[in-house]
């Protein structure tokens, strides 16, 4: 005998259904893409190209632009220096996509299958279910997914061996067993969206829950330091390293920073201090909670980062010891497959898992009662228009499109495995300023 | 000549030595974050070889990529040359990168400017390359004792028109810019490293080279060379594949070197600002242009070392206007004209200065100070001794870290008689503040033999630091009296009671007496916990010692301690293992089984840790743990997981950094002060410190208890949540509480309690002017409480940035009351002195002040809302 659904299940059964209509009528049935939708980085065709993949786990064939957008600049204008068509590799069978996430030649190896692991969104910037979803895909793809600042919920404990956790300016949630379980810790110095301005969680979405796993108050808004009050330098740096070594000793440990002019400065001053890997992200990466003035306005593009710090480290002799990972900005395996050229190892990717949920890159992901998609919130209500087998079966829709192109674009380079690819500057073209 | 037109002429005669590229902006080359720094200076002269341990325990605040040590106030005989040479001449010390060039060099830069009165070549072990780590091979050293030639002198003057200023000014400027020219042909930046100069001052001595600031010593064999004033640095330098030693700590200025801890943002702005007054800095480091500024207010503009360190790190905030009016005049000037050379940024300096100018005779300095905001760790110490025949002999110290300067005072304490290992004080500087404007001064006069040199301590302001008078230290006077007192059956049960009450009458003598019958007594039956507890006792409680001096009284008993130990090694008694370092883990048979780690052997960090061995230890199932010897290792109490109640871990020795952080459950007793970043994201648990604590301690809290018992450096409890329970009895630099988010303490949230008390020289408790001299207390802080002992309300609104002051009410006596009653039992510090003003016991609402979060003022719009009732929501 069935129960009468109560309004919440019908109101919450409404909206999801229509939202993945949407999703899917948009990305299939459109001959013209909505004017509204996106903007010159995420066109709207890259974000329906986007939900296309998270549907069908391959890149659409109807003619989204799904590849580059149309800013005008960075990766929108460089394109690859295909070789002629009888020299491509005969298939993708065989090409290798795996990196390492330790280069040291000590301490526990970890070796990812596709070159891309989850960025840092914290368990109030994002739902519970969101971030469920993003374990679910870590774990099916042996990879990782950062559980942001400020802790994770139990549910999240049996991904465990997926999970990056943040030492961040806040200490929000760091506790000893967050970080005894995690494989790698990773410190956050900055982020690119807004570096030199800590971290924010606005009132509205710091709720009792996204509070009682902080600590902290209820509905007032949490600001995260800039810098880490203990961390004025890199000494200070090393030492922190340690403590966390000794926490956990088998702990791989990443360096997030964004991107200020001596970036290169900062990515060395890391490695001697003990990391193993160097995460960059650039000006244009997500997070609507940065203030308007600093988006894109302060950092330094991922693009121009990666190479500059890639030439440093290999002057230093070391760039075959540390893993460089490249955020902010990289929106498809196009970007991907040039970050590495460019001279990452691999990329780290937010912002695109959120638009294979249905994000439409709105920008209100903040303020209120958050996403009105139930991504970006932590409205009880709200939330439960994204289901973590849902959720995960889109993001691993995406990353699947992403390793079929990406070994397709390594096929047609001629090269059998993505490590032979980086820092390969020569087999990108530059299109801007109407060259052809 | 007036000043300003004499100034200016000096300035101008700088023309001929600057570059032809003109202004450069600035790219560092070798950009560097943190160093580890120690300074010393003293009255009596004292060998190299103490900074050697203190070196070498910093050792992870470098890279191996630069060191260096200065040296000030020399010994003639050492270099062979006559008092009057040492004092007159300036000692011109050059580095060779190549000596090939030597020969030609000194043809151009030595021969034509200077009356060369006695050459010599640095000696050093003749292989580098025995030194661990030590790569590149360190520089040949050539030092020469010189005085600029008249007709150079005469020549000068009349080129740029400086007749009438005195002698010294002249030479000093003729010096400074020969090394100038000097560095400029063999050692630009940009162009091929051949030599550079090291220092040119008088009796002063900079060496430095591609290595730890501790192998200079080693290298050079100055391990018995002795000075006044000493420094040392390790510099960890991020970037650049090939290092020079031209780029190592101390850079020079004229009469002074200085080491840096930090970086600032500013360097271009400030290498503008020089250039502006014709400095060109050579060696694109922020080091070299601070150095700069130091020597160009110092003594080309001749101020004041109190304008000099306002000019570089300035009053600020309410500090500013607590400054007498006159003051404030000043100072409004100085920062005005000053704003641009002001370092921007987390810096500590200690400069070695040698000042040779008065006629009263000699003036070596050692000076720390930091900038505004105290962003880097600095400890001062100080410690006086009166010998037998009236002379005092005393010695100042500064560095990075505590235990760096507990090194050098044991290392000294051991080979001379006249100190002894722990400190009479140990305090902080509070950065760009009016009590002591972030700098101290440690000035040794040598009146050229006339008597004994003395030694002074004081602040920006020149107010001298408060030693302990009226009490005699015990070294170097030999104990000849024979003591008489006897342990009676009585005293037995509770050996302390009967010290603390009898010992106000002692001689050192009767202490000795009485720590040997105790040990005596005590060892015979086999009741070791009385005994190690009798002298964690002697150690960590404040009481009147009489005429004895606490802080040898102090370091007797760390001494029997440290026998009581060995004896405890070697019979191994029942619930007692002392572990060291390589030996197997022993078996824990019984919950009581206590477990004590010599720490000396152990490394201060990473798998061989004590912090690790620890860990292992709580894994075999030990639940009490001492550790003993600690010299700096760092992270005792981290990584033992969560949920570990029942264990407890006593630390005695010199704790290092981040000790008890992230501790869940267990109790950490600190018997001495603690150093930084104590207690991090700390869930559950208790700490008890028995001292101070240093910088950032419990960043990130979210629980437990802490008892210190003194003082708390720059921004405790920041960014902490939850509920952690804190009594502070002493006070703190400044930003307590900064983003404090721990609820509401009266429904299970977190607070502080500060008691604003000191100790006078009798050990007797005295309330402290204010218990909170910072500018910011409590600021943006949205959960928690402050409860602030301030009897006489001196506390005010502008120390509060978002927080408010509210009545104490019954229900946050009852909640404050039973951790004031365990600081009692723990420290002695009884709640009814606490409550007392002026002898007169007063009720609690008119003692403590409560501070509270102001209601949230609307930050972002949609708070407006939230009030305390819908944070229970």
């Amino acid at each position: 005998m069935s129960r009468e659904p109560t309004n919440h299940e019908l109101i919450v059964e409404k909206h999801t259904r229509n939202l993945r209509d949407g999703y899917h009528v948009w990305s299939h049935d459109k001959t013209d893409v909505e004017r509204a939708l996106g903007d010159y980085r995420w066109t709207g065709e890259m974000i329906l190209g986007t939900y296309y993949q998270a549907e069908h786990g391959r890149p659409p064939d109807n003619g989204l632009e799904y590849r580059v957008g149309a800013s005008g600049g960075g990766f929108d204008v460089l394109d690859f220096n295909w070789l002629p068509e009888e020299k491509w590799l005969a298939e993708t069978e065989g090409v290798d996509v795996s990196i390492s996430l330790n280069r040291r030649g000590k301490g526990r190896e970890i070796t990812i299958p596709i070159p891309i692991y989850g960025g840092g969104m914290s368990f109030g910037s994002i739902s519970e279910q969101v971030m469920l979803a993003r374990a679910i895909a870590a774990k099916k793809w042996s990879t990782f997914f950062s559980t942001g600042e400020g802790g994770y919920p139990s549910s999240l404990v049996p991904f465990k061996d997926h999970i990056i956790t943040q030492v961040a300016t806040g200490m929000f949630g760091v506790r000893e067993e967050t970080i005894q379980h995690a494989p790698i810790v990773e410190f956050k110095y900055a982020q690119g969206a807004k570096p030199g301005l800590g971290g924010h969680l606005l009132g509205d979405k710091a709720t009792s829950s996204v509070a009682a796993l902080r600590e902290s108050v209820p509905w007032v808004s949490l600001f995260s330091p800039f810098p880490f009050h203990s961390v004025y330098s890199v000494e200070d740096h090393r030492k922190h390293v340690d403590w966390i070594k000794t926490t956990n000793p088998e702990a791989l440990v990443s360096v997030k920073v964004s991107t200020p002019t001596d970036v290169d400065m900062v990515a060395v001053g890391s490695y001697f201090a003990g990391a193993n890997i160097i995460h960059l992200d650039g000006s244009y990466g997500g997070t609507g909670a940065a203030p308007e003035i600093a988006k894109k306005n302060i950092a330094m593009p991922i693009e121009f980062a990666v190479p500059k710090v890639h030439k440093y480290l290999l002057g230093e002799n070391i760039r075959d010891e540390v893993v460089l990972m490249a955020s902010g900005g990289i929106r498809s395996a196009d970007d991907i497959a040039k970050i590495v050229a460019l001279g990452a190892d691999g990329a780290v990717m937010g912002t695109s898992e959120l638009v294979a949920l249905g994000c439409t890159r709105c920008s209100n992901c903040e303020r209120g009662r958050g996403c009105p998609f139930g991504l970006t919130t932590t409205d009880l209500l709200l939330s439960e228009f994204v289901s973590p087998e849902w959720g995960a079966e889109r993001i691993s829709n995406l990353y699947q499109s992403y390793e079929f192109q990406l070994k397709d674009i390594l096929r047609k380079l001629g090269l059998s495995s993505i490590r032979e690819l980086r820092g390969r500057k020569d087999l990108l073209v530059y299109r801007g300023n109407g060259r052809k | 000549m007036k000043k300003d037109l004499m100034i200016s002429k000096l300035i101008e005669s700088r023309c001929s030595i600057v570059p032809e590229s003109g202004f450069v902006f600035p790219r560092d080359e070798t950009a560097e974050g943190g160093c580890g720094v120690i300074g010393m200076a003293s009255n009596v002269q004292v060998p190299a070889k103490h900074m050697l341990e203190s070196l070498k325990q910093m050792r992870n605040r470098g890279n191996g990529k630069g060191g260096g040590i200065a040296a000030v106030g020399l010994i003639a005989e050492e270099f062979g040359i006559s008092q009057e040479m040492l004092e007159n001449d300036y000692l011109l010390a050059v580095a060779y990168l190549d000596i090939r060039i030597r020969g030609k060099l000194e043809e151009s830069f030595v021969a034509p400017v200077f009356d060369v009165h006695h050459t010599q070549v640095q000696p050093h072990i003749p292989d580098h390359t025995v030194l661990d780590g030590l790569e590149v091979p360190p520089p040949e050293v050539v030092i020469y004792f010189v005085r600029v030639r008249p007709e150079v002198m005469e020549a000068f003057i009349q080129e740029n028109g400086l007749e009438g200023m005195s002698d010294r000014r002249v030479e000093d400027e003729i010096v400074f810019q020969n090394s100038y020219k000097l560095n400029t042909a063999y050692y630009e930046s940009s162009g091929e490293k051949k030599a550079f100069v090291l220092s040119h001052g008088k009796n002063m001595l900079v060496l430095k080279m591609v290595g730890y600031g501790d192998d200079v010593i080693r290298y050079y064999q100055l391990e018995e060379t002795r000075a006044h004033v000493w420094i040392g640095h390790h510099r960890y330098p991020t970037k650049g594949r090939v290092w020079h030693p031209g780029g190592a700590h101390p850079f020079i200025g004229m009469n002074e070197a200085l080491v840096h801890n930090g970086d600032f943002a500013n360097h271009a702005s400030i290498s503008e600002y020089l250039a502006q007054r014709n400095i060109y800095p050579l060696f694109l480091t922020d080091t070299e242009v601070a150095v700069q500024v130091f020597d160009l207010l110092h003594r080309m503009y001749d101020y004041p070392l109190e304008y000099v360190v306002e000019a570089m790190a300035p009053t600020t905030e309410r500090d500013f206007t607590q400054l007498p009016e006159v003051k404030q005049e000043i100072y409004k000037k100085l920062q005005v004209s000053h704003m641009h050379c002001s370092p921007d940024g987390p810096w500590f300096f200690l400069i070695a200065q040698s000042d040779t100018h008065g006629e009263d005779g000699s003036c070596y300095r050692l000076t720390g100070i930091t900038d505004t905001s105290m962003l880097r760790p600095q400890v001062f110490a100080w410690q006086e001794n009166e010998l037998e025949n009236g002379e005092k002999v005393a010695i100042g110290l500064a560095a990075s870290e505590k235990q760096g300067i507990d090194a050098a005072m044991l290392s000294l304490s051991e080979s001379d008689r006249r100190f002894w290992p722990r400190a009479d004080k140990y305090w902080n500087a509070r950065g760009g503040s009016h009590t002591d404007g972030g700098a101290f001064i440690f000035e040794v006069r040598d009146d050229r033999g006339k008597a004994m040199p003395t030694i002074s301590v004081f602040d920006k302001f020149g107010q001298a630091v408060q030693i302990p008078a009226n009490t005699r230290p015990y070294a170097g006077h030999p104990v000849t009296e024979l003591s008489s007192i006897a342990l009676p059956e009585e005293a037995l049960g509770d050996l302390f009671g009967w010290m603390k009450f009898s010992i106000t009458n002692w001689k050192y003598s009767d202490l000795i007496q009485f720590l040997n019958s105790a040990f005596k007594t005590k060892s015979m039956t086999g009741e070791w916990d009385e005994l190690l507890n009798l002298l964690t006792l002697m150690m960590d409680r404040r009481y009147d010692t009489g005429e004895l001096r606490r802080s040898s009284v102090v370091s007797i008993v760390d001494e029997v301690f440290d026998s009581t130990l060995d004896a405890v090694g070697r019979y191994s008694p029942d619930g007692y293992r002392v572990l060291q370092s390589g030996e197997a883990l022993p078996e824990s048979e019984s919950d009581n089984d206590a477990v004590v780690i010599d720490a000396r052997g152990f490394a201060a960090e990473g798998e061989n840790s004590v912090a690790r061995e620890i860990v292992r230890l709580s894994q075999k199932g030990f639940k009490r743990i001492f550790v003993v010897r600690a010299r700096g290792h760092r992270f005792l109490g981290s990584g033992l997981g969560p949920d570990t109640s029942g264990l407890r871990i006593d630390v005695y020795g010199s704790a290092g950094d981040y000790l008890a952080s992230g501790i869940d459950g267990l109790e950490v007793h600190v018997h001495a002060n603690g150093q930084d970043q104590l207690a991090q994201i700390m869930k559950a648990g208790k700490l008890v410190v028995h001292g101070d604590v240093g910088q950032t301690f419990m960043y990130g809290a979210k629980g437990g208890e802490a008892y210190i018992l003194g003082n708390a450096a720059g921004r405790p409890l920041i960014n902490a949540v939850g509920k952690p329970r804190v009594v502070i009895n002493g006070t703190c630099l400044d930003y307590l509480a900064e983003s404090f988010m721990a609820g509401d303490p009266l429904k299970g949230g977190g607070f502080v309690i500060l008691n604003g008390i000191a100790f006078d020289e009798a050990n007797q408790i005295v309330d402290l002017e204010t218990p909170y001299p910072g500018g910011n207390l409590f600021s943006l802080a949205s959960g928690g409480a402050i409860y602030v002992r301030d009897p006489r309300r001196v506390v005010t609104e502008d120390q509060l940035n978002g927080g408010e002051f509210a009545a104490i009410t019954a229900a946050d006596w009852a909640l404050i009351k039973p951790y004031l009653e365990e600081n009692e039992r723990l420290f002695d510090v009884p709640v009814r002195r606490l409550l007392s003003v002026g002898g007169v016991e007063y009720p609690p609402e008119d003692v403590y002040r409560k501070i509270l979060p102001a209601k949230v003022r609307a930050l972002q719009a949609e708070e407006s809302w939230v009030t305390a009732d819908s944070a229970v929501h």
